[in-house]
Order: C-alpha cells, then structure tokens, then sequence
C-alpha cells in the first residue's frame, strides 16, 4: 500500500509526488520506474495506470518521489489527489541505470521532464566526477531542480529554450558546447526522443559510452502486451521491450527516431 | 447431496463443495474435452508467454492459458504508438509482434511446461497455407491442450479479420486445420461483422470444438493537437470494459444457436463480469486487458465468483451456464 505525503506544484503544471510505502519488492534503482493507478474507487476511466520513473528515493523514510507533469486526463486527476490518498502502485519495474562500473567523467543531460530519472541517478553516482547539463522551456520549469542537483555538490548547468539562461537553446546544444573542450567518459541521458538520438550520435562518433531512458507510451508496464515495442538494430528485427528490457537503454542498443 | 427446493445450503458445506470447474466439451473426441479447474482464461496476446504475470501470482490457479498469438514466420509488428486509451477502454495495434512458430516450439513451449494448467496456443496467418503449416507443426505438440484459430485480429494486413468476416473462409480454414490437429480447437471470432452467429456457426459445422468471442471491435482515435490518427497504424482494435455490454449480446445470441461451447471475452474485469458472461451462455471467460492493469486480476476474480456462489447459494459453476435465457 502506499499513500500520499505529499503531491505539490513545485514549477508551473510540475507536481511532487511522495509516497509513503509498506513494503517494496525489491529496493528501487535509478532509472526504475512505478505504474501509478490514477482513477479512484474502482472507476475505469482512465483505465491504465501512468508510468513514472523516481525522482528520489529514501528508505529511512519508507518514501518514494516523483515529479510529474500535468499534461493530460490521468496526470490531471494525480494532480487533485490529497495527502492521505492510498494509491495502487506496481513497482519498482522495469531497467535500471547501471551503477556499478567505475565510467570516470560522467555527463548528465536531461531535457524537459526527462531531467526527473536523472536526480537520484547523480545522487547515487556520488561522483565529483559527474557534470549536469538541463534544458527546459523556461526558467520556472528549472527551478525547482536547480535548486535539487545544487543541493547535490554537483557541478550543473542550465540552458532555457524561452529565455537565456546559460544559453537560450536545448539541453543537447549547451551540452553540445562543452563536449569539445570537456570530453566525457560516461553519459547518462533522458528526454525528448529526439535528443536523446543526438546525444546518442554525437557520444558514439567521440567513442564516449552511456545509457539512456527513453519514454514510451506503454500499455501494462510489465511486458504483456507488447504496445512499448522499440526497434532494435539485432538480426531478425528483433524488438525490445520499454517497460522490461528498458527504459534504460545502452546508447545504440535501439533505433530511436531523430 | 440432494437439496430440497428452497433448502438453505450452509456456508460451511458450500465450502468444501463449491465447483468451479467448468468443462469445454469436445465436438468429436470426448478424451479432447478441456476441463478447467475453474472459467478463466487468459487471453492471447495480454498475459505474455506466462512468466510475466508468474512474477505475480501462481497461474496454475487459473482454468487455462492462451499463448501470444504467434504466425509462420517472426513479426516485428506494427510502428508505434500502438496504444491508445478510450473512455474505459484502450484501442491497440501491435500487429502481431511474435518469434514465429520455430521459435515458438523451440524457446516457448519448453518453458510452459513447468505449468499445470492447460495450455492454449493463439495462431495467425496470412493465408489458409499459413495455418495448415502452423497446425502440422503443432500437432505433435504435447504441451498445448489445444490452439485458438485468430481470425480475427484487425491489425494485420491480409488474414486475420478479413478471414473472420467471411463464414465460408472460417469454415474452410477450421476445417483444414481440424483436418490436421487432433487437440482441442477454439476459432476466435471478430465482433466486426454484421451477423457473429454465421461464423460461428460455419466454426462449429467445421468441426471447431468452441467459439471465443470477441475479438476487438475496429476503433480509432484521432490526436486533436497532431491533427492525425494518434496510432501509427491509423486504427486498431477496441477492448476493455467499454467493449462489455456488446460481447455479452453477441455470447447470448450465440448461444441460442450454437452446440459448442462459447469462450466469452470482452472487458471482464470482476467476478460479476464472468458470471454475466456465462449467465448469457458462455462456458468459459477469458481475462485480457484487465491483466494490463492489474496482473493480479486473475486470482481476485475466482475470489470474487466464489463470493457470488455463496451469495446465491450456486453449487456447481455449471448450472449457470446460459441461464439468463
């Protein structure tokens, strides 16, 4: 079981989502995500629960954190959820972000909501060694996870699409700018699919390694019904699987669409 | 024990009495009738291979399991997005994603052998050759208990529902397959048809064993902002509880003229769901979509139809069958 401690604007149409759980089957990674029922009282609209990938985790706690967009009917009706609220929640599930290779320099990019997976991600990698690179529309959407990645120690920086930060631009052509003078080992990245293959393209053509999550619209979460299908490039045009062999990816591993 | 008119059964002997077995009789061969510890089957092509929802509970509590619809040769399927979501329902387009049937009876099949329920396999094709081909190579299969003829799935090209709309190609197809497989033969049937009591019935005449109906109805959704069909595939097929109310009338209507048994499915989510089923005649229910959103869907519900047979006092499962007409 898990019920709402908190559910709170924390940037414009952006929510923070803690839960308080019982018990977890298995301590949740970055990367993993959870499959949120969001209608009430046994209504059937909308029928699929919404995944999400953690934004945090404690397990002192007992919670787990998300942030989530309000962007259409179920997110909506997650937004107007009070604390207390006991939620159906299927998870951890899904790939994680793999943590246990020493990757030496490491770069976070992290584009839009696609910037939530990668907190608990740089909080676990713990390294001095790890560089944050996030865009976002404006400066409102980024507050919220300045404020988080600074909490961190961690070097960060920012670029707005509306408005000049760092940059006015994406997350891919700030990241763009230091890949030049500071070459990476390691990339983590999460995003719009279209940034994500670019990363992708520009990390393997400087032979840098890396993982990203994509996000696709999915049907079950735990591998049944086949809706979250990516392409890959193996023989036989064989598919994976976003919510069971993904949602993290290594770079390369599917054809994402540019 | 006999019970006397009106006589209260008690709690505790409906307990150690309740039946939940249901039997899907065979047209031809009596060994061939598939008893089911209890109605639910799992549909094809929302429940994995098994091992998914084996994560979540033990399946050889359900009454049988139907594989991933599976053609001769592997499919990749169809672009993405293949999901949509509708009011309480979801239309979707997979296109048959599948390893193709070598694949199949090498990697799949070995694996279902550590269940004890019956096993069902869901075949596709694109043509009759296809599902001659996949029945030779089922037929000495002794996982399976038996297969489930789709022909029905609306998200291929060629095959699948055009087969299904048709009685004589129904009739034709399940004959050559009968012809070939000896085991137990559903013909899953498309709802997207004028009259479904002629394809059923061409099913039976050709020796089908049982009907499953329904498929999902043609649907599509239109993304507003995009200003184009939100599936990549343009349109898909329409399940969930929303489908409901239209399976159940087309399972009583059936029933009324066939002498197979019915598979009835369509948005089952409850206990309730499976007893309306069978209520309008079908002998065993299937459960898709439901699993998508809750794995554990399964278990709960024969929890649920226990609860119902106490509360009307139903010894045996089978006395209910078609009792609504």
């Amino acid at each position: 079981m898990f019920k709402i401690i908190a559910n709170r604007e924390v940037g414009p149409k952006i929510f923070q989502l803690v839960l308080n759980y019982d018990q977890l089957p298995q301590q949740p990674k970055p990367g993993h995500f959870f499959n949120i029922k969001v209608s009430q009282n046994g209504s059937d609209d909308p029928l699929l629960r919404r995944p999400f990938s953690i934004f945090d985790f404690d397990a002192a706690e007992k919670t787990v954190e998300f942030i989530y967009r309000v962007v259409g009917k179920g997110t909506k009706i997650l937004s107007r959820l009070e604390n207390g609220t006991e939620l159906d929640v299927l998870g951890p599930l899904g790939n994680p972000f793999s943590l246990n290779k020493n990757k030496g320099k490491t770069h976070l990019i992290g584009g839009g909501m696609g910037i939530a997976p990668l907190y608990y991600l740089a909080k676990k990698l713990k390294s001095s060694n790890q560089i944050i690179y996030l865009g976002a529309a404006n400066k409102a959407e980024l507050e919220f996870f300045e404020e988080k990645f600074k909490g961190l120690g961690v070097e960060c920086h920012l670029a707005a699409m509306e408005e000049k930060l760092e940059i006015k631009g994406s997350a891919l052509v700030l990241w763009l700018n230091y890949l030049q003078k500071n070459t990476p080992d390691y990339v983590y990245t999460c995003g719009p699919e279209k940034m994500l293959a670019a990363v992708e393209k520009e990390a393997l053509k400087n032979n840098i390694g890396g993982e990203l999550s994509v996000e696709k619209r999915m049907g079950c979460g735990i591998g049944v019904c086949l809706s979250c299908s990516c392409e890959t490039r193996e023989e036989g045009q064989k598919n994976k699987r976003a919510c069971v062999e993904g949602p993290v990816f290594g770079l390369g591993e599917v054809i994402l669409s540019a | 024990m006999p019970k006397e008119k009106g006589e209260r059964i008690s709690e505790k002997m409906i307990k150690s009495d309740l039946n939940l077995a249901v039997v899907m009789k065979s047209q031809k061969f009596q060994q061939n009738n598939l008893t089911l510890k209890n109605p639910l089957i799992t549909a094809s092509g929302t429940c994995g291979n098994g091992k998914e929802l084996a994560d979540f509970f033990d399946i050889n509590q359900l009454g049988a399991f139907t594989t991933k619809g599976i053609t001769v040769e592997a499919q990749s399927g169809n672009k993405t997005p293949r999901i949509a979501e509708t009011a309480s329902g979801i239309i979707n387009s997979i296109g048959l994603e599948n390893p193709g049937v070598d694949s199949f009876i090498s990697d799949v099949l070995p694996e279902t052998k550590k269940y004890t329920l019956p096993i069902l396999a869901n075949i596709s094709g694109y043509s009759k050759e296809d599902f001659v081909t996949l029945a030779e190579k089922l037929k000495t299969r002794e996982e399976l208990a038996g297969v489930e003829i789709n022909l029905s799935c609306p998200n291929i090209k060629g095959g699948g529902m055009t087969f299904g709309t048709d009685p004589e190609k129904v009739f034709e197809i399940t004959k050559k397959v009968r012809e070939i497989y000896s085991g137990y033969i559903i013909v899953k049937l498309t709802p997207n048809i004028t009259d479904i009591t002629e394809t059923a019935l061409a099913a039976e005449e050709a020796g089908a064993d049982a009907v499953a109906m329904i498929n999902t109805l043609s649907a599509m959704k239109i993304d507003i902002d995009q200003q184009k069909p939100l599936l990549a595939n343009t349109s898909g097929g329409l399940s969930g509880p929303a489908v409901r109310p239209v399976a159940v009338k087309m399972v009583y209507q059936t029933y009324k003229k066939l002498n197979i048994p019915i598979l009835g499915l369509g948005g089952v989510r409850s206990g309730s769901d499976v007893i309306e089923f069978m209520l309008a005649g079908a002998t065993a229910v299937g459960i898709g979509t439901v699993n998508m959103i809750d794995p554990t869907a399964g278990p709960r519900i024969i929890k649920e139809i226990t609860e119902y047979m106490l509360k009307h006092q139903i010894k045996d499962l089978n006395s209910i069958i078609g009792k609504a007409h």
